[in-house]
């Protein structure tokens, strides 16, 4: 009776032991069998490939973004370490009250939330004028760090006895020797895995690092945020992967140490006998010593060089969306006009504002959408374009000039960049199996026989236009009774939802999950090829639903605190190119208003309606427009309903 | 005469107003064994800290064979510490803490061996040069760090109560080891104890201090035969301190019976305080002395009895004898002259603290 209890004990007690695993690595798991998966997709597995890795590693991005991650994880936590081993020493020889206070104020750092501290600092620097870059990241990260080796020091400096350091100088030592001769190798241990610690973290931080980063510098965890609008790439799993792996061995590392050095020592008290202590410390320090030396001059001499090269006053400053560009475009614009461009990107339109409106780092030229471009006209974060500097303006279509008047009413201030629908995908087989039509209403979306075969975005204006279109009125619309009734519609319209999401729409449709899902056109092209390179047995169709739809506009403007306007148009004036529009489009695959970009392709991808639909189909459809503050409140009050209901 | 190796003038030192030693003056010779001892707290550890140069008096000065060296910081000192808890260097080897001085003092290399080889001898440590600190017993790390500290050939070595983590038999060895060393060496020793039995076996000068006043100085025989004071009495060994009325020169009464004693200008029936040490009260019959009492406790001790003998005035006498007197016998005390110790009643607590330095 007992055993059999026993014996299951034993094995609930396993059984929760590997749960618990399986719940904590089964994520990092899966990102590393991806980051070999051939296909794109997150639901299809197309066979094993490292060409993810050699596009990390030819990525120029990812490595001067991994460049940074380590140069500011090793310089910040070298600098955390020396300064927090000196406080943690004078905090030391401190009487117990001022010992504790003092203690309890610099581990609040520690504790405050990441974005409290990233808010603040970029607020600090600000105010003190420092121009966000390279240097604020890297005092913040000295700063966050500065914690975290006092807290693994301090223990060690407890366990030493206090007399060694007397000792040392009464036997003739200098002070300074005394404590690198005698105390320093007592709290190496501490002070070490502070480093080690500090590293770690250093590596781990996004948001301290996205409030205060600057201009044309990304770390890994910046640049793989900015990429999150066009999807994942798979290299980002692969280079996620190979930084999930540093931080293991860097973790089994400290862990390791400790023990090791215990072990020796017992030895030594075991046998007795003429046993060599072993130098290792000394050695270790040593080492440690020089690596130390030959980072900093090569840190040192890089931003001095850094500085060098940056400080030509030919320059641009460009913030754009992630992947948004082909990078040659980039480098062939460089070479032409010798202006030295610094590339930025950001996520989202309200991620951007801000930085424009703080004036934080001086961009010249920006692609916002539409509704924020209208929000930056109406708040004077923008200057009037001189269209004498882009004579290649006339390649765009007048139509998206046109359309570009519902946010910029007189085309002073922004030129058309790339251009989209929102539209229904569906699946051709899956549809037929569930006997439904063909979509092409949005009303379709309301259709009981596909319950729970239906995606929706995740973005409260988005979701309002799918309703407010059906019910035949502006998305843009302000009307209290006309946007209840939408609420109400998408109340109902729940049921049958499968999940509300953003970007996943496109994986989980190629992955055949559901039936029908909102998306945005850009990424038909991709999607189509993708499903065409599965050999996957279905089809998925794209549909504007004739009520009209969402169109969107990214254009670029110019802020009006740009310190290099001119050379913001010269850049306006190059992407306007037809050759240069190909190239980008081919490499985006959204939309182009380019017409000359238009002609030059192939007669199959001008056809392709779910690319560029046709345009006198598309009266009904609108551009969003910025509603105020109020409005906006409305909307996501509103939202928050629906998602709650 | 030359001039005394250490000379403390008027040293005064507080922490957090806290007053740890007060106008203290004291002067040691060279080649002497001096300890300073006293009950923790009474500011010895203070003044080896002074004279070591790991603290800095607020007032007075510190002269080291003519020179002063208040301020001057310990690693310019011409003398050495032994510390309580030894303060080996851990992650070095034994040669290399005993090379540490002499390192820093650009000695050749064979040099050093060689004076390597020689303080691990003289400690009775040979061979363990390569040893690392955490295989040696207490005892021999409190060796090495003598040997660390002797090899700097220092004029004055300052031993922080050495032997006080040691065990009993272990200490006792180690008292002779450093009287052999102090002699071999010729160096002076100042030593801090709260070990009164420590003191006695190796110094030739013991300083008994309280509350950061010298309380006497003197030989250890001086201190233990003759103390000048009650504290000095009760600190150094056991003793029987009752109070006395001096009635004239060489006669002091004690709980009204008049005993015999040697010592003079007290004046007449002045109040005072009587030392007698229990090794030095003889039980006799009732009848044969000046006081009768009851015995009332009784235990061996090894080498003799320990009895307490109480007074129809209630005091409880302490009396050591190779005599064995049951608990319940009726006795007398019986005192011979110069057994008899008689001191000046100390007329307040702070008088008392200040002692014979007034």
């Amino acid at each position: 009776m007992s055993k059999t209890y026993r014996s299951l004990k034993q094995f609930f007690s396993n059984f929760y032991l590997v749960f618990i695993l399986i719940f904590l690595y089964a994520p990092i798991i899966t990102m590393m069998v991806l980051s070999f998966n051939t296909s794109k997709s997150r639901t299809q597995w197309g066979g094993f490939t490292l060409a993810w890795y050699q596009q990390m590693l030819s990525d120029p991005n990812i490595i001067s973004a991994l460049y940074y991650t380590l140069l500011i994880a090793f310089v910040s936590a070298l600098a955390a370490c020396i300064i927090g081993t000196a406080a943690a020493i004078a905090i030391d020889s401190m009487k117990p009250v001022t010992k504790t206070i003092v203690l309890g104020v610099t581990n609040i750092p520690m504790l405050n939330a990441d974005i409290v501290t990233g808010i603040s600092l970029m607020l600090a620097f600000l105010a003190f004028g420092i121009s966000l870059g390279f240097k604020t990241i890297l005092i913040s990260h000295i700063t966050f760090n500065i914690p975290y080796v006092i807290l693994s020091v301090m223990p060690k400096l407890k366990q030493t006895n206090k007399s060694t350091y007397e000792a040392a100088l009464d036997l003739g030592a200098h002070p300074l020797y005394a404590f690198f001769k005698v105390v320093f190798p007592d709290i190496m241990p501490g002070v070490l895995s502070g480093f080690l610690l500090a590293f770690t973290m250093s590596l781990d931080d996004f948001i301290i690092t996205h409030f205060t980063r600057g201009a044309g510098i990304n770390t890994l965890s910046t640049l793989i945020y900015s990429q999150v609008r066009r999807g994942i790439q798979p290299s980002m799993y692969a280079l996620s992967s190979v930084i999930f792996l540093t931080v293991l061995v860097l973790l089994l590392i400290t862990n390791y140490r400790p023990r090791q050095k215990k072990s020796i020592h017992d030895t030594d008290a075991l046998s007795g006998g003429a046993f060599h202590k072993n130098s290792l410390p000394e050695r270790i320090q040593k080492s440690a010593m020089a690596a130390a030396a030959v980072m900093i001059l090569f840190s040192v001499a890089f931003i001095t060089f850094k500085k060098y090269t940056t400080a030509s006053s030919n320059e641009l400053y460009v913030y754009n969306w992630g992947e948004y560009i082909d990078e040659e475009v980039v480098a062939m614009f460089e070479e032409e006009t010798g202006i030295d461009v610094t590339y930025d990107m950001f996520e989202t339109n309200e991620e951007m504002y801000p930085v424009i409106e703080a004036g934080a780092v001086r961009y010249d030229v920006v692609c916002p959408s539409d509704y924020m471009i209208q929000k930056m006209i109406e708040n004077d974060l923008l200057v009037e374009i001189n269209f004498e500097n882009v004579p290649n303006i006339h390649q765009i279509n007048p139509t998206y000039l046109e359309m570009s008047k519902s946010f910029d009413p007189q085309n002073k201030y922004s030129v058309p960049y790339c251009w989209g629908t929102v539209g229904i995908l569906y699946n051709t087989k899956r549809i037929q199996e569930l006997g439904v039509e063909p979509p092409d209403s949005w009303h379709d979306l309301w259709n009981p026989a596909l319950a729970g075969e239906i995606l929706m975005q995740d973005s409260v204006r988005d979701a309002f236009m799918v309703a407010l279109k059906d019910l035949g009125y502006s998305m843009n619309t302000a009307d209290i009774s006309q946007l209840q009734e939408a609420k109400q519609l998408l109340i109902d319209q729940k049921p049958l939802v499968q999940a509300y999401v953003i970007d996943q729409v496109r994986d989980k449709m190629i992955g055949g999950e559901a039936a029908v899902g909102v998306v945005y056109s850009g990424e038909m092209l991709y999607i189509q090829e993708e499903v065409q390179n599965l050999g996957l047995d279905y089809e998925l169709e794209y549909v504007i639903p004739k009520e009209g739809t969402n169109l969107w506009l990214d254009s670029w403007v110019i802020p009006a605190n740009a310190a290099n306007k001119e050379n913001a148009e010269k850049w306006i004036d190059f992407l306007c190119r037809p050759e240069i529009a190909l190239r980008n489009f081919e490499y985006i695959t959204y939309p182009t208003p380019n017409d000359g970009a238009f002609q030059l392709l192939e007669p199959e991808l001008q056809n392709n309606k779910s690319i560029f639909p046709d345009l006198d189909h598309l009266e009904d459809s609108e551009v969003f427009q910025y509603l105020g503050d109020e409005d906006d409140a409305v909307y996501n009050a509103l939202w928050k309903e629906v998602k709650s209901w | 005469m030359h001039q005394p190796l250490i000379d403390l003038q008027h040293i005064s030192k507080s922490f957090d107003g806290t007053m740890v030693l007060d106008d203290l003056s004291l002067t040691v010779k060279e080649n002497s064994f001096v300890t300073l001892l006293g009950p923790s707290g009474c500011g010895k550890t203070t003044t080896l800290r002074i004279i070591g140069g790991f603290e800095s008096p607020d007032t007075g000065s510190v002269i080291f064979d003519g020179q002063e060296i208040t301020h001057l910081p310990p690693n310019k000192r011409q003398l050495n510490t032994v510390f309580q808890k030894y303060a080996l260097f851990t992650h070095m080897t034994i040669a290399d803490n005993i090379a540490f001085g002499l390192k820093i003092k650009n000695k050749p290399k064979s040099y050093i061996q060689d004076k390597i080889k020689y303080a691990l001898k003289l400690v009775n440590l040979d061979g363990y040069e390569n040893r690392s600190v955490d295989s040696l017993s207490g005892g021999q790390q409190q060796r090495i760090a003598i040997a660390r500290a002797i090899v700097n050939e220092p004029r004055l070595l300052l031993l922080d109560e050495p032997l006080g983590a040691l065990d009993l038999k272990l200490r006792q060895d180690m008292q002779y080891e450093l009287i052999r060393l102090k002699n071999e060496l010729g160096i002076t020793f100042i030593y801090v104890t709260h070990d009164q039995e420590e003191a006695l076996t190796m110094s030739d000068t013991i300083v008994v201090m309280n509350q950061g006043y010298i309380q006497q100085m003197g030989s250890p025989e001086s201190i233990y035969n003759e103390p000048e004071n009650a504290f000095v009495a009760d600190f150094i060994g056991d003793s029987n301190i009752v109070p006395g009325i001096m009635l004239r020169d060489e006669l002091v009464e004690i709980f009204g019976a008049k005993f015999a004693c040697v010592d003079k200008g007290f004046g007449t029936n002045r109040p005072v305080d009587v030392v007698i040490r229990p090794e030095d009260i003889d039980l006799v019959a009732p009848g044969q002395g000046a006081l009768s009492g009851i015995v009332t406790h009784l235990i061996f001790k090894g080498v003799h009895y320990e009895m307490e003998v109480t007074t129809p005035d209630g005091f409880e006498w302490l009396v050591h004898s190779t005599d064995l007197f049951p608990v319940g016998r009726q006795v007398d005390i019986h005192v011979d002259p110069f057994d008899i110790q008689i001191m000046n009643k100390p007329a307040s607590e702070d008088e008392e603290a200040m002692g014979v330095n007034e």
